[in-house]
């Protein structure tokens, strides 16, 4: 197993005690294009900054290909998401002031990589996503699923273990969205990554492999969605 | 480390107004400080430049008026130093300390020179004494040992001395080797030497036994320069010039703590204490600088707790992607260095300039006083120690500048600055 939680619980003490992750045991296998499908409040914010180390849980047990996540350091959890997590965010979440490949290649600039091989593999890789051209020019001078293009390039340049998606289609039109989603699953095929994608639109949910639902801080029922049919209205496109 | 400096680049380039007026704070500060010090150098090498005119190793003894009565004696009498006081000096209770005595003993009187008079002092004096007060030879040579021995009538003329006993317009150097007379004795110059208004500008020196012989001074000197070694420190000192001046005082009846009746000037304690008046100058002169520049560090502080502000989301991405907690420490540490850093230099850099600018007008000028020309500012400008430490205290103040502003970046946690959108 790639990734294990057992019963994980996660409460915010901000004022009044809420209990947000209620519970959560969830296998994904090295590999799998799973979605975490849920309302907004239902906790899949939480559980994927849990999933990318990016905030702590208070009881239970993750492991990451069989290493325990827990108590980490900040210098430790900066180490394993660098290595072995790749972040696709909403708003894309490119720096501004650095160019399309500089952006790709900062992950490796914080492996410590020189400067001649980082810019290389960057090159690559956004020549993969068909960007060579772009490479030189600025966030604020592309469109939206360039941008998201850019970012994903930039969470599979250290070919990170996992990637981890946050709502990617959010800030994007239909169209573009259908199109996010054929790379993710395209990426996920052909090179055997794998991806985990949270959404609240069961139209991106239908494009995955498995769709886990969550309510209130639990799971309720996990789809095998390998038919590409679990919403009639997300069969052919994505609902916006 | 030109990654560092790439990142540093980008994020001075965003804001190039505000760190232009941020740095000028520093710069200012660091200007002022340079000056301040320069001017201060240039005050004390004006205040103090006959400090190196006498070897700090000798002190110099005369006679002067007793305030206490003794032994029967009332206050107010006048002690004479005569030749037993030299040997009292040079005798074994002083020996482990004491090198060279030379007395002095000089009478008054009218030089002249074809129609040409002036009324001069003659010293008669000892060889030693052009090395302990360094007096300096333009021509011919001083008094020497067979001029002391022949009790030779030879004269060595001060700069201005020779000019006023010289036709206008002759070069002084016409004097060397020609008979001047005092009174009614004549003397040949054999040298020429550079006035001083310490000295004095028409303080002639002949030889010690010819002025003593000639003018019938019987065993009575003016003063008693020692040279002396092993007194290295002010309490050293004060015990010594107490034993010397209880053994001269008993000799001339007159009470051993009577510090009136043998006055005693020490080169060394004066040096001590001219470098003690210098060093609080300095210190006072860095206290201000550094306040001056104290409000340049509060507004690179300033600005870098509000980049770090602005760039909270950056830092939640940088975070995200694997950023450890120090390379945003590091970021921000290193642009409040930077500024810093690159400001203090120009700073510094006109600081010297205006020091040099300085130096070329007021440091030329001298003012009058007590009939003399001052100089107000000899070379007004700051060493190369003054340079070193002034970039340490750019390095510690960037540092410090940067250091709350780095802590609270490197706090950033990515989920609040990634939400933030």
């Amino acid at each position: 197993m790639l990734i294990e939680l057992k019963d994980i619980n996660k409460t915010y003490n901000n004022g009044q005690p809420l209990h947000v992750l209620k519970g959560i045991n969830l296998n994904i296998d090295s590999g799998e294009f799973v979605s975490i499908m849920g309302a907004s409040g239902s906790g899949k914010s939480t559980l994927l900054n849990i999933l990318g180390i990016l905030d702590n849980y208070d009881t239970g047990e993750y492991y990451i290909d069989g290493r325990l996540i827990k108590g980490l350091t900040e210098k430790q959890a900066a180490a394993y998401r660098n290595s072995m997590i790749g972040f696709i965010f909403q708003s894309f979440n490119l720096i501004g002031f650095k160019t399309a490949v500089e952006n790709v290649e900062l992950p490796l600039f914080y492996q410590g990589v020189n400067r001649h091989k980082r810019h290389e593999l960057a090159m690559q890789y956004l020549d993969r996503l068909g960007l060579a051209d772009w490479a030189r020019h600025y966030p604020n001078e592309m469109s939206g699923g360039q941008k998201q293009r850019v970012a994903i390039a930039r969470a599979l340049i250290t070919s990170p273990k996992i990637i981890l998606a946050d709502e990617p289609t959010g800030a994007l039109d239909s169209k573009t969205s259908e199109e996010v989603m054929q790379l993710l699953g395209q990426l996920n095929r052909e090179d055997n990554v794998t991806i985990i994608v949270v959404t609240h639109e069961s139209g991106v949910a239908n494009c995955t492999d498995k769709i886990v639902h969550i309510k209130d801080g639990v799971i309720g029922k996990i789809e095998d969605n390998r038919q590409h049919r679990s919403s009639i209205f997300g069969t052919d496109t994505i609902m916006k | 480390m030109k990654d560092l400096f790439t990142e540093i680049w980008e994020s001075v380039r965003r804001n190039k107004l505000r760190t232009c007026l941020t740095g000028f704070a520093v710069s200012w500060g660091i200007f002022m400080l340079i000056v301040l010090l320069g001017a201060g150098n240039g005050l004390q090498n004006a205040f103090f430049k006959g400090g190196d005119r006498f070897a700090s190793n000798t002190m110099m003894v005369g006679g002067g008026w007793t305030s206490k009565p003794y032994d029967g004696l009332k206050e107010g009498r006048r002690i004479r130093l005569d030749d037993k006081d030299v040997k009292l000096a040079g005798s074994d209770a002083f020996a482990n300390n004491v090198d060279d005595i030379i007395a002095t003993v000089s009478i008054s009187g009218t030089a002249s020179y074809g129609k040409k008079s002036c009324s001069v002092d003659i010293e008669g004096n000892y060889p030693e004494r052009a090395k302990v007060e360094k007096i300096e030879i333009m021509y011919g040579r001083y008094i020497n040992a067979r001029d002391i021995q022949d009790k030779r009538k030879v004269v060595v003329v001060p700069q201005n001395t020779a000019e006023s006993l010289l036709p206008d317009n002759t070069p002084i150097s016409e004097l060397l080797g020609k008979y001047i007379k005092v009174d009614k004795l004549s003397f040949q110059v054999v040298g020429i030497n550079k006035s001083d208004r310490m000295r004095g500008y028409n303080m002639m020196a002949a030889p010690f036994t010819t002025v003593k012989a000639a003018f019938n001074k019987g065993e009575e000197i003016d003063d008693i320069t020692l040279t002396f070694h092993g007194l290295d420190s002010k309490q050293a000192n004060e015990e010594f010039e107490t034993r010397l001046r209880a053994a001269v005082n008993l000799r001339h009846r007159a009470a051993p703590d009577d510090r009136r009746a043998l006055w005693i000037w020490n080169r060394f304690t004066q040096d001590l204490q001219i470098n003690t008046v210098s060093s609080i100058i300095n210190i006072a002169l860095w206290i201000i600088g550094l306040f001056t520049l104290l409000g340049g560090i509060v507004g690179v502080s300033n600005i870098m707790l509000i980049t770090v502000k602005e760039r909270t989301h950056e830092f939640g991405i940088r975070k995200a992607i694997g950023a450890r907690p120090w390379d945003i420490t590091k970021l921000i540490l290193a642009e409040s260095i930077s500024i810093t850093a690159i400001f203090g230099y120009i700073g510094m850099f006109l600081g010297m300039v205006a020091c040099q600018i300085l130096d070329k007008t007021v440091g030329q000028s001298t003012v009058s006083m007590f009939d003399d020309q001052i100089a107000m500012l000899v070379n007004p400008t700051v060493g190369l120690d003054v340079a070193i430490e002034a970039t340490l205290v750019l390095i510690i103040a960037g540092s410090l500048a940067g250091l709350f502003p780095a802590r609270k970046a490197s706090k950033v946690r990515p989920i609040e600055a990634l939400r933030a959108e």
